[in-house]
């Protein structure tokens, strides 16, 4: 077991969280959907685990490299 | 019987050549599901086709030349589905496969012989780096046969290899040098061992962290695919030699059409957003239009905002160029540009058609894309496309804006060009362009800023770029793929059997 980070790809605001603490999530599940260069652009598991937790809250700006999550892999 | 003392002393030399380094060694291997090398050569080739080459030699320092079997790199010749290669598989067992001038004299022998008689070279790489002491001295390092082209790659037959354990120097210089790479999680990449970074510099460093499967997959795109077994990175060298030709002179094989591809295209349109903002997986976009089942990715982990693929179109083979509008909204990044020109390499070097698949913002601006030479990187790319002589056919699903219009295969750099009905082109997003031009907001002033709108939005419709024959057709996203197949149809040329002229073909190979 590993704990890994998910980063923001891009920078862009919090439009919508898609998973909870505690969620086993697949590689690719969209973690939240950010707000970006007029897109909805998802913010996805790097690899399948467990979401350990969100740091982010809806309406936050986010900048490109931040970590938004953390998943038990 | 005659020679009855020379058959019996060629049965035992031979016994002796093929035991490696020993029982004891070979046994630790096994424990840890980690295959031989003489394993890896009968699973990778057609049963019964491996025709050894060097099986005899040693080390040519008397004090090791009972104690290096085959000198610790097992090469020679045989067959994967029929067709001929040459085969490297580097023995760990016999002095970590380390590197001598005995055995890199084989390693050359093969290479010549593949590029000579045009078939595909394939390398097992798992070794040690430069033998020592032996390398030391000014004998060592420069010899008297070194071949000054011993490292130049002019792709007149592909070269495939696999990273199966630590490999430093030898090993690690073929992978970085080869048409496809694949590595098993675990292996190790590197110039040299964490021991010698430790010893050279005191840096601190694992095996992950200096050259493992994540740097490799996510940093460096140094690797084209990531595996979990021996077994699986043979089965992917075997797959990826099926797209390609045996050399740079012949069109791929052609392949079997595997039943439901016609009808798997009737199902795109479940898969594309009707709101222009919301994004979708172009990986899946890719699986409704190849042949089933085709889809080849090449390094999925890198520059993921750009897919890049082979895969069978009507059972021939093709490269995919397509933005995947699912990270970063498909926005180019510089990742992005080096694998859409390994892909375009790769491509016009083995006479393989490229299909793009079109929906993008732009390249990515900002601090961190200069800092990545963007600029530089864009040229790159649109030079490689300039020089590609391989069909090219670009479709255009949804946006297409900026410069990136071109690198995509607009503007006429693709042969062919077609719209999807969706397709939408211009220089920039036109919410943008007013926020450039008229610097408003639509909570400035809602009139003014509909006119405006309304005003950018002008001329960008696929049926506007179908007027000016910027695309020679506007299709319905369920045709796209018989599109493709009339197009690759009339494009294959009948003069040349398939073959381009492969100006890319001495494009550096390494990242």
């Amino acid at each position: 077991m590993a704990i890994i980070e998910i980063k923001a790809e891009i920078t862009g605001n919090v439009w919508t969280i898609q998973v909870r603490p505690g969620d086993q999530i697949d590689e690719d599940t969209p973690i939240l959907i950010l707000e970006s260069m007029k897109m909805e652009i998802p913010i996805v598991a790097t690899d399948g685990g467990k979401v350990v937790d969100i740091l982010v809250s809806e309406g936050d700006t986010v900048q490109e490299g931040a970590t938004i999550a953390r998943l038990e892999v | 019987m005659k020679f009855v003392e020379k058959i019996e002393e060629h049965a035992e030399r031979k016994q002796r050549a093929l035991s490696m380094g020993g029982e004891e060694k070979l046994a630790k291997r096994r424990e840890k599901g980690m295959l031989n090398a003489r394993e890896r050569v009968h699973y990778l080739l057609d049963p019964g086709s491996f025709v050894e080459s060097g099986l005899f030699s040693t080390s040519m320092q008397p004090k090791d030349r009972d104690r290096t079997p085959a000198d610790g790199k097992i090469v020679g010749f045989g067959r994967i589905e029929s067709r001929r290669v040459g085969i490297v598989s580097n023995d760990f067992t016999v002095k970590g496969a380390s590197s001598s001038p005995v055995n890199s004299n084989k390693m050359e022998h093969v290479k010549k012989v593949g590029a000579r008689s045009g078939f595909p070279v394939v390398f097992l790489g798992e070794s040690t780096g430069a033998r020592m002491p032996d390398i030391m001295g000014a004998k060592g390092i420069i010899g008297v046969n070194n071949d000054p082209q011993q490292y130049m790659r002019l792709r007149t037959n592909p070269w495939a290899a696999a990273v199966l354990g630590l490999s430093f120097g030898s090993a690690t210089w073929y992978s970085a040098m080869a048409d496809f790479t694949v590595m098993k999680k675990g292996a190790c990449m590197a110039v040299s061992s964490p021991r010698l970074v430790a010893l050279a510099t005191r840096q601190e460093v694992d095996f992950e962290e200096l050259g493992g499967w994540r740097l490799h997959s996510e940093v460096t795109g140094l690797v084209d695919m990531v595996v979990d077994t021996d077994e699986q990175a043979l089965d992917a060298i075997r797959n990826y030699l099926g797209y390609l030709p045996s050399h740079a002179n012949e069109a791929p094989p052609r392949h079997e059409v595997p039943k439901g591809s016609d009808e798997a295209c009737e199902g795109i349109l479940d898969l594309i957003p009707e709101a222009k903002g919301q994004v979708y997986d172009v990986r899946k976009v890719i699986d409704r239009i190849v042949d089933q089942g085709s889809t080849f990715e090449l390094k999925p982990r890198f520059g993921k905002t750009l897919v890049t693929a082979l895969a069978r179109i009507d059972g021939r083979s093709v490269g995919i160029i397509a933005n995947n509008p699912f990270f970063k909204g498909g926005a180019i990044d510089a990742d992005a540009c080096d694998k859409a020109i390994s892909l375009l390499v790769q491509c016009d070097s083995y006479n393989i058609p490229v299909v793009f698949l079109v929906d993008q913002p732009g390249f990515l601006i900002g601090i961190e894309a200069e800092r990545r030479r963007m600029p530089g990187k864009v040229m790159n790319w649109l030079n490689a496309l300039a020089q590609c002589t391989v069909p090219k056919f670009s479709v255009i699903m949804r946006k297409s804006y900026g410069l990136a219009v071109r690198n995509m295969g607009g503007s006429n750099n693709a042969n062919e060009v077609a719209a999807w009905w969706s397709a939408e082109v211009s220089f920039m997003d036109p919410r943008s362009g007013v926020a450039v031009v008229h610097g408003i907001s639509p909570e400035d002033d809602p009139e003014a800023h509909a006119a405006h709108l309304e005003e950018m939005s002008r001329d960008t419709s696929a049926y506007d770029l179908a007027s000016i024959n910027g695309a020679r057709a506007v299709i319905d996203p369920r045709e796209t793929r018989q599109y493709l197949k009339n197009m690759l149809d009339v494009y294959e040329d009948s003069y040349s059997g398939g073959v381009g002229q492969h100006h890319l073909r001495n494009w550096p190979t390494g990242f």
